[in-house]
């Protein structure tokens, strides 16, 4: 009896706090539920395309956040284009025009992006220059004729890239920090920052979001993918690595999971490119050679720093898989991936342990 | 405690649980839809194409530049363009939800919305 007694009181008590978790619960998740995913795409910044993903209540709200990304990017394309002018800025272009004439007075981060470039240069033993604006436009010039009338594709005569060569001295960048100035005392030598540049200004940006206080965000910038924290929900961004056979039904060849301030970047023969006479030639030119590097149909690259991801990857598309897969083991928190023109993929030690998600 | 009580309860807790799913589902619904091919140009929609119908559609820009979407089998692909890259042509085809092609020159961008998601937030290229 007395049982029976006390079960009228509890089974109600025991619903009642059911009710209660029951809509915490539901709240909780509901309100999580608010936070929607966002992509903002757009294509006028580095020549390529810019894709933002973030979570927010509202479209407003989500704009907003990347705003203030695309502000940013749209400063640092500015300062690193060779290609264009912009009224009132001195960019690397100026510099290049400038080349043996006179110190120009530039940006702070135009400055930090060189003195970044330099060390990168010594770090990968000449494999990423970025005096090698002289060679470079020659190839430049050719492959846009080329992947323009297929019928004009011819390659740069030899003794024009032999002579281009010349002037492509990393040590003849003369930088003044005093008075914010960059001179290239070879007046033949151009800057190209292609291969350091767009990676650095993702991680200048991405640190910039962070201290405004952005978190769950993916920048994809042509293909170089950083991040700030995770999803929404706490799991990790995942990424497709890109087929470098595109007409494979298979879209990706792996899928990798990146943690909060990775990046991801791939380097291959099958975007930029054009044929001459049925051969491919690509835009990743070895120094040594002078002709496009074809070791690899591509090699990606994971770290936590998206201007070291965009060098190396550049740099181990010029080396053996060998000498690659040594640079990356030496040095803590890189792993890489190399895709062979027959297709096998072969991996640095931790690249399938830390990354790779079936 | 009476029969009559458990019954009660178990009725409670049936139609809570069919309002959760019911809730569930019809989050799920809308929000997923059927997918569609959405074409925009420098950021203006252009023309939505469902997966669902296959079509072949050359969609022409004022300076005479072209795109051949076609959509078959379920999937969005770039057949055919004036740009000189053709990088929108060699790229695979696309399904899922999020996936994009893109023609820089053009301006395109072909994106799907709705439909399945492969849970990938972005890939290298």
């Amino acid at each position: 009896m007395k049982i029976k007694k006390y079960l009228s009181v509890i089974v109600p008590l025991f619903l009642f706090i059911a009710l209660i978790t029951g809509i915490v619960i539901y709240r909780s998740v509901s309100e999580q539920g608010q936070q929607i995913r966002y992509t903002a795409t757009f294509l006028d910044v580095f020549d390529t395309r810019t894709e933002i993903v973030g979570f927010a209540k509202n479209k407003d709200e989500f704009a907003k956040k990347a705003q203030l990304i695309k502000d940013e990017l749209i400063r640092y394309n500015q300062l690193y284009d060779i290609y264009n002018d912009y009224p009132g800025i001195n960019n690397i272009k100026t510099i290049n025009d400038n080349a043996g004439i006179k110190p120009v007075k530039v940006d702070p981060e135009i400055i930090s992006l060189i003195e970044f470039s330099i060390d990168t240069y010594y770090e990968t033993d000449g494999a990423v220059n970025i005096a090698l604006g002289s060679v470079l436009s020659l190839w430049h010039k050719e492959r846009m004729i080329g992947m323009d009338d297929p019928d004009r594709a011819k390659l740069p005569d030899y003794d024009e890239l032999k002579k281009a060569a010349c002037h492509t001295n990393i040590n003849d960048i003369v930088i003044d920090k005093d008075n914010s100035t960059v001179y290239l005392s070879d007046p033949d030598m151009s800057l190209d920052v292609g291969s350091t540049g767009k990676g650095y200004a993702v991680q200048r940006v991405l640190e910039y979001a962070r201290e405004k206080g952005l978190d769950n965000i993916l920048l994809s910038l042509g293909g170089n993918i950083s991040c700030i924290g995770t999803r929404i929900d706490g799991t990790c961004f995942r990424l497709g690595i890109q087929n470098p056979d595109m007409d494979s039904p298979e879209q990706y060849v792996e899928m990798v999971d990146i943690n909060d301030g990775e990046c991801v970047v791939s380097s291959g023969d099958y975007q930029r490119y054009y044929y001459v006479d049925g051969v491919r030639y690509c835009h990743i030119i070895d120094p040594e050679t002078l002709y496009p590097a074809d070791g690899f149909a591509s090699v990606s690259i994971i770290t936590d720093d998206s201007g070291l991801a965009d060098s190396y990857s550049t740099a181990l598309y010029t080396m053996t898989y060998e000498e690659g897969l040594e640079f990356v083991s030496k040095r803590d928190n890189v792993e890489a991936m190399w895709i062979m023109h027959d297709g096998t993929k072969k991996y640095s030690e931790g690249f399938i342990r830390k990354y790779v998600k079936k | 405690m009476k029969k009559n009580d458990i019954i009660l309860i178990a009725v409670i807790l049936v139609m809570a649980i069919a309002v959760l799913l019911g809730m569930r589902i019809w989050q799920k619904s809308s929000t997923d839809g059927d997918a569609v091919a959405v074409v925009t140009i420098d950021g203006n929609v252009y023309g939505q194409y469902p997966l669902s119908e296959d079509i072949t559609e050359k969609i022409e820009l004022p300076d005479g530049s072209y795109n051949i979407l076609s959509i078959s089998d379920s999937y969005a692909s770039v057949i055919e363009a004036s740009c000189p890259d053709q990088i929108c042509v060699h790229h695979n085809h696309i399904k899922y939800q999020g996936e994009t092609i893109v023609c820089l020159p053009n301006k395109l961008v072909v994106e799907i919305h709705g439909g399945e998601d492969n849970g990938i937030d972005g890939s290298t290229y």
